[in-house]
């Protein structure tokens, strides 16, 4: 079995810009806020810096093991948490059991609401797609890994480089 | 509602009340939003002979029906006065988050009047709108009062606009921040928001924009978007930010060097883009919804600044506080942009000043005498930094700088041997761009804006300055590509009238410049796209740049209460008359003047604006909808080509 494609975040490229949410909130719900986001920017504006979460996929995920009705669980097919709104009590347990935060509860309906990879999009999660840094990738963990080791490998070599110009 | 909010917040701090007032169905349709809407308010609410600073006068903080939306770059915020500055009307956006907070809290504008009786400031929580005490705050950095008010409410997450000491001092070119360092600069906005002892405005939404037709909206913001990947401009700007352009204006010959004496200097290459990245950049930033990200942010690392940060630079700030003084060392340049942020000051402007000021100096029309002691050398970096902070805080030699270069030769009795050196029309200063040899069309917004002096982003020119990237584009715009050679007077007229429609509905949706017609990924037939996706209104591009040039309109229908029109359509005599001197040995443009007066007339032609005043005809009024500014200015058409008034010198009103 091929291995799954997740969402990785890369602090460092994230300018604040929130296109991400817009995306998100958008296709989920034909409206624009940041409170229909399923992805989260949070900005210190002091000093300049800008912070992405979204869902981190998790494979033993805190948000199933704490709902207590079997809304939030791990949907067998695709590997990641999801949550049935049909069943969901609004308790906000798996909300506040994620340890990135990023389990929103929706202003209108009380019920809590999660990243599901914009399934069914065939280019994609939204969030990925739009953002315009490469502060979010929609790629397979090793792929995500042998590029960040590259990543190092090149600062690396760059810095042994400018030292020999010195 | 769909994409607008419906409703406006008024806020009266000599009463302390707030009321909610609906916006009509024709309203919206007819003003759109953001600039188009403070526009009118300004018009209908602000008499011309009112005193900037009147308790009375209105600040409007207007934003569009698609601000806080999937549209790219959505955020931006229009703040609208009766400027301090030139005295006519006056306007500003900034980007940042606060635009699309607004909307998130319900609001689609708000007007604040009156004077409060000590330092305050606003919380508006959603439709809960507190006047909140602010003693405590003033005279605080715009950073300082940021941090302390997101404590004192207990909230990290919520934007907050703030003026800086500059604007509580009255300084006339004070500007507003949003987001700390996201600043609408010019026309002075700052110091009525000061006069009117308001401090800040902090706001939290936690609503959402309602869009008419989600999936179609959707799918057009996703080709838009799709379309920067690849756009050559998006690359430049995100890579090295606006000051991108240092090296092209460099080697173009249009960087306002010592207040345009010249065009080009070896060491202007110091400040590009290029070496800030690597260098001192110590990230890049993204105002709302942003597919662009322009937004620097810098730490200086060496010398005596070192340790210092914050947001910027970006060219049109940095120009003015850096080569317009004579300044090319840096980091001298990032202190002057950090300086300016703290204080609160639209670092155009007041480079534009003291720029000025050292050319009085140069020419022996002023002394040290009446410098109180400063020797205003051209690359005085210590000086200019001083200057900064004393024009803030009105001291000294500093005091006469804040009320602008203008109005400065008038206090120090220049005459016009002063003001010709004041590199500014109506007022107010030019920003850091040259047109002689830049671009006919772009020159012309200098004479002709709405606002002043000031229009590199009012009659963006872009078909002449962007559109070489973009083969083809002035043939579908235009219908013509002999407009996209920048010194060329073909088709000049149109372009100035096409891109200043088309940037004043670009102000009504509150959209970036950057994002439409500079980068052209976003054409104005994509924005009615998403404007009607969004709104589920249905205008046809020919409706909606109607609306634009209704806002141009009504605002030069404002100029014309002012008594304020043909005659004051001109640029420095300087831009007309002297030759550009060689900078650089491979400078393109050496010898060359700008003969503005060539392409006026076919820029009116267009307006239609009379020919003896320059004011917007009656018959185009009328077409426009605007019967009742045709009504005002009837009687004023006769009254500004008396002799009387022919006679006076309007360097600002």
């Amino acid at each position: 079995m091929s291995e799954k494609k997740v969402l990785i975040f890369n602090q460092e490229k994230c300018t604040g810009c929130r296109s991400c949410m817009m995306g998100c909130s958008l296709y989920h719900d034909g409206v624009c806020g940041k409170v229909a986001s399923r992805v989260a920017v949070i900005r210190n504006e002091v000093v300049g810096e800008s912070f992405v979460v979204g869902c981190d996929l998790c494979s033993d995920a805190p948000c199933a093991a704490v709902c207590p009705t079997g809304a939030c669980s791990i949907d067998p097919k695709a590997g990641i948490a999801k949550i049935n709104a049909a069943k969901c009590i609004g308790c906000k347990e798996c909300a506040m059991a994620c340890p990135f935060g990023v389990i929103n509860m929706s202003v209108k309906t009380g019920k809590a609401f999660k990243c599901d990879l914009c399934e069914g999009r065939s280019e994609g999660p939204v969030c990925a797609d739009w953002c315009p840094t490469g502060a979010i990738t929609y790629t397979t963990p090793t792929i995500a890994f042998k590029a960040k080791r590259r990543e190092k490998l090149n600062d690396r070599l760059q810095a042994a480089k400018a030292g020999e110009e010195v | 509602m769909n994409g607008w909010s419906g409703k406006r917040l008024r806020v009266d701090l000599s009463t302390g009340k707030s009321i909610s007032e609906p916006l009509s169905y024709e309203y919206r349709r007819k003003w759109i939003g953001g600039r188009g809407m403070n526009s009118e308010v300004i018009y209908s609410e602000v008499p011309t002979t009112l005193d900037a600073f009147d308790p009375e006068a209105r600040v409007c903080f207007g934003v569009g029906p698609i601000s806080g939306t999937a549209a790219p770059a959505s955020g931006r915020v229009t703040i609208s006065c009766k400027s301090p500055l030139t005295g006519g009307f006056g306007d500003s956006n900034m980007g940042g988050h606060w635009g699309a907070e607004v909307k998130y809290a319900g609001w689609d504008q708000i007007i604040v009047q009156g004077k409060a009786k000590h330092p305050v400031y606003l919380w508006i929580d959603d439709e809960n709108v507190e006047i909140r005490d602010a003693r405590h705050l003033w005279g605080k950095f715009p950073r300082e009062a940021d941090t302390m008010i997101k404590q004192e409410l207990g909230d990290e997450d919520i934007h907050i606009v703030v003026i800086g000491p500059a604007g509580e001092n009255l300084v006339r070119y004070a500007c507003t921040f949003n987001d700390v360092y996201r600043a609408a600069g010019r026309c002075g906005q700052g110091a009525v928001i000061g006069s009117k002892n308001l401090k800040a405005i902090a706001v939290r939404g936690s609503g959402s924009v309602g869009i008419a037709r989600p999936k179609e909206f959707f799918d057009v913001c996703n080709r838009l978007r799709q379309g920067f990947k690849d756009d050559p401009m998006r690359k430049f700007l995100y890579e090295v930010g606006s000051l991108s352009l240092i090296n092209v204006a460099n080697h173009d010959g249009w960087l306002g060097i010592k207040n345009f004496q010249q065009g080009s200097h070896p060491d202007a290459h110091l400040m590009s883009g290029e070496e800030h990245a690597t260098t001192v950049l110590k990230h890049r930033e993204g105002c709302f919804a942003c597919p662009i990200c322009c937004g620097r942010f810098t730490e200086i690392k060496e010398g005596e600044h070192a340790g210092e940060y914050g947001g910027g630079p970006e060219y049109e700030h940095s120009v003015p506080t850096g080569p317009r003084v004579g300044i090319f060392e840096p980091n001298a340049i990032w202190h002057n942009m950090i300086l300016t942020n703290n204080y609160g000051l639209d670092g155009i402007e007041c480079g534009g000043s003291i720029a000025t000021a050292m050319e009085w100096y140069e020419k022996g029309l002023i002394t040290t005498k009446d410098t109180g002691g400063l020797e205003l050398e051209w690359g005085n970096a210590d000086v200019v930094a001083k200057l900064i902070g004393m024009i803030a805080m009105r001291e000294g030699f500093g005091d006469i700088l804040a009320d602008g270069a203008s109005r400065a030769a008038e206090r120090l009795g220049l005459g016009d041997e002063g003001q010709k050196y004041t590199i500014a029309t109506r007022g107010m200063c030019l920003p850091g761009d040259d047109p002689r040899g830049l671009g006919f069309a772009y020159g012309v917004g200098f004479a002709i804006g709405t606002r002043g002096g000031c229009d590199h982003l009012r009659c963006l020119a872009s078909l002449e300055l962007s559109g070489f990237m973009y083969p083809g584009l002035n043939t579908k715009i235009l219908g013509d590509e002999r407009p996209v050679k920048p010194t060329t007077t073909v088709g000049k007229g149109y372009c100035c009238f096409y891109e200043e429609n088309q940037k004043a509905m670009v102000d009504c949706l509150n959209v970036c410049c950057f994002t439409t017609h500079w980068s052209y990924a976003v054409l104005t037939a994509d924005q009615v796209e998403y404007f009607n996706a969004a709104t589920g209104m249905d205008i046809t591009e020919e409706e909606f740049m109607e609306v634009g040039e209704r806002v141009v309109n009504i605002e030069r229908a404002y100029w014309g209460r002012m008594l304020s029109g043909l005659r004051e359509d001109t640029i420095p005599e300087r831009f007309m008359k002297e030759p550009m001197p060689q900078g650089t040995p491979d400078q393109t443009n050496v010898g060359a003047t700008f003969p503005v007066q060539k392409i006026l007339p076919g820029y009116y032609k267009y307006r239609d604006y009379d020919l003896e005043t320059g004011f917007p005809s009656e018959r185009r009024l009328k077409m426009l909808g605007l019967d009742y500014v045709a009504k005002d200015l009837a009687p004023l058409r006769a009254k500004y080509n008396s002799e009387a008034e022919k006679k006076k010198k309007k360097y600002y009103y």
